[in-house]
């Protein structure tokens, strides 16, 4: 099934070539939705949908910043269907935060002394050989 | 049917609330940065089943995080920790700490009975100024040593340890590194120890623990006192680390000290004191019970010097770890002279010995020196000779010394004099 559009127009040029890569995501997505939740633990079932979601942005970041691919028309239009995480993409332009793997892992909110989640140390601040899965996305260390 | 007291919101005032966590040191931890979170009424006391206030915590790297287990009433009650129910001052079990200072104080197991009386013990509680130990714990009692002895010295921190990944048991465990279970062979069932439950260890009834412990405390050996009753020389063991001073400053209060001696090499020390009875009295009392700087000493008696290897070694008390080979070359024992040769220093057997052999019986006496002053002590025995010869023979002329005989006999291995190895303890009277 199509994804529904949120305008009526028809998207900018340079769609065509990023069309494909962005069906293929689509399709990622939606199978890690319907994944089963056999021998996984609760909090583990939503790591592949972050983690999409994570690849996602990326691409479109990338396209736009990184390779510089794409116009800002094309990649307004991208944001403005949701199909990159508009708030991530900002986190991702802040030094330090670059890799960042998803927003639950910066809110204090979400932890016992607000602090933010511990894939965000890095790893030498982290005792050796300490393999961290984080709770939020199963993210190993985002940091640096 | 019982509903859960959380739930039953009319006795709110009953419910606990608390500002700090009586707990001990081994559940808090190594690291003196702790971070706790504190949460009101967040369960139920395990004892009282009254909401209280918990406290969570992580107690170091690796360790799986603590939290109170039972109310601070409760563990007012017993004087425990509140996380592991271990007495806070010893560290042992209520059961062992009640049997050895002979405490009967009651504390009511029925529901109804239970939940009248702590909440009469707490209002009382609330009420006393300076917090006291409940019941027979207030009255002041001498340092029970049994407790002193079964007591840890160090904290126990294989307590605080991550429970075992059940998943990993059924070889099932996908988390694989980063498991913060222990991935180990859980403990035998058979084990008594495994059957524990946390009102009896509360309440000190049928604790596997306890009755190990004081089965363990029943078996620890006992000191023996020597035979030898010259012997006033206790050895040491376990001493890093620990100066003479120290251990004269423990020792002084049983007695005269004669003399300390430190050897770090075997890392132990010896302490020689004047008195047989202060000997005996610090072995009574430091035996399996002293510990300096955080050590806990080994206490022994030390052998009596007639075990020694070699005679005429004085200074040390007579105490010596290793037998050491004989040296070649070095002259060995000298054997003790036959009762003959006791008084016949120069070998006048032959003619004296019939005559002396009634008079030598009564010359073995101490002599006093010589009226001759010796030129230096090296001439010592010349001179004692002389004593020697004009007690036994005084017409004859004194002949030169001469050792050539079989069977020598030096003066100092006279067993009458002083310094010979035998009369060392009883300097003092």
């Amino acid at each position: 099934m199509v994804k529904v559009r949120k305008t009526s127009k028809p998207p900018p040029d340079g769609w065509d070539l990023i069309e494909p890569t962005l069906d293929e995501l689509e399709a990622k997505m939606r199978e890690a939705e319907l994944a089963p939740h056999d021998g996984k633990r609760k909090v583990e079932t939503l790591w592949p949908i972050f983690k999409i979601h994570h690849q996602k942005s990326r691409y479109i970041y990338d396209l736009y910043y990184k390779r510089k691919t794409i116009n800002k028309e094309l990649y307004d239009y991208c944001l403005k269907q949701s199909i990159g995480d508009k708030n991530l993409i900002a986190q991702w332009k802040k030094q330090g935060y670059e890799n960042l793997c998803c927003l639950r892992c910066i809110q204090p909110r979400d932890t016992n002394f607000n602090k933010k989640c511990i894939c965000r140390v890095p790893k030498e601040k982290l005792e050796e050989g300490k393999v961290v899965e984080c709770v939020h996305c199963g993210c190993r260390g985002c940091s640096g | 049917m019982s509903i859960s007291l959380l739930s039953n919101t009319y006795n709110r005032q009953n419910w606990e609330d608390a500002e700090f966590p009586i707990l001990c040191q081994t559940c808090l931890g190594d690291n003196p940065y702790i971070r706790m979170m504190k949460e009101r009424y967040g369960q139920e006391c395990k004892i009282c089943n009254r909401p209280f206030t918990i406290f969570r915590w992580c107690p170091g790297a690796r360790m799986r995080f603590k939290k109170t287990e039972i109310c601070q009433t409760c563990s007012k009650l017993k004087n425990v920790c509140q996380t592991c129910l271990l007495d806070l001052e010893f560290g042992l079990p209520v059961q062992v700490r009640d049997e050895a200072l002979q405490i009967t104080d009651t504390i009511p197991k029925g529901q109804v009975n239970k939940e009248y009386f702590t909440q009469n013990a707490e209002a009382e509680m609330a009420l006393e100024q300076t917090p006291q130990p409940y019941g027979q714990l207030a009255k002041a009692q001498p340092p029970s040593d049994v407790l002193m002895k079964l007591a840890r010295s160090a904290p126990y921190y294989k307590r605080n340890q991550p429970h075992i990944c059940s998943f990993y048991v059924k070889g099932e465990c996908k988390r694989g590194e980063e498991c913060p279970y222990r991935h180990e062979k859980p403990t035998d069932p058979d084990d008594p120890l495994s059957n524990q439950n946390i009102r009896d260890r509360f309440y000190g009834v049928n604790d596997p623990v306890a009755e190990k412990l004081l089965s363990r405390y029943k078996e620890l050996p006992q000191l023996e006192t020597p035979e030898d009753k010259t012997v006033t020389t206790l050895y040491i063991g376990n001493v890093v680390d620990i100066d003479e001073q120290q251990l004269r400053d423990h020792f002084y209060q049983y007695g005269e000290i004669r003399s300390v001696t430190v050897v770090p090499k075997q890392s132990c020390a010896f302490v020689q004191f004047t008195q047989r009875d202060a000997a005996e009295e610090a072995a009574k009392e430091s035996f399996n019970t002293l510990v300096i700087d955080g050590k806990r000493l080994t206490v022994k008696w030390g052998k009596p010097p007639s075990a020694q290897g070699s005679s005429g070694r004085p200074g040390e008390g007579g105490v010596f770890e290793t037998n050491y080979e004989p040296v070649p070359g070095l002259p060995t024992v000298v054997p003790m002279p036959s009762n003959e040769l006791k008084t016949d220093f120069f070998g006048l057997s032959s003619s004296s010995s019939s005559s002396n052999v009634g008079v030598s019986a009564t010359t073995t006496s101490f002599l006093p020196p010589p009226p001759m002053p010796p030129p230096d002590l090296g001439d010592y025995t010349s001179s004692l000779s002389y004593g020697h010869m004009s007690m036994t023979n005084p017409s004859s002329m004194p002949p030169p010394l001469s050792s050539l005989r079989t069977g020598v006999h030096y003066p100092s291995q006279d067993p009458s004099r002083v310094g010979s190895t035998a009369s060392h303890g009883k300097a003092n009277e």
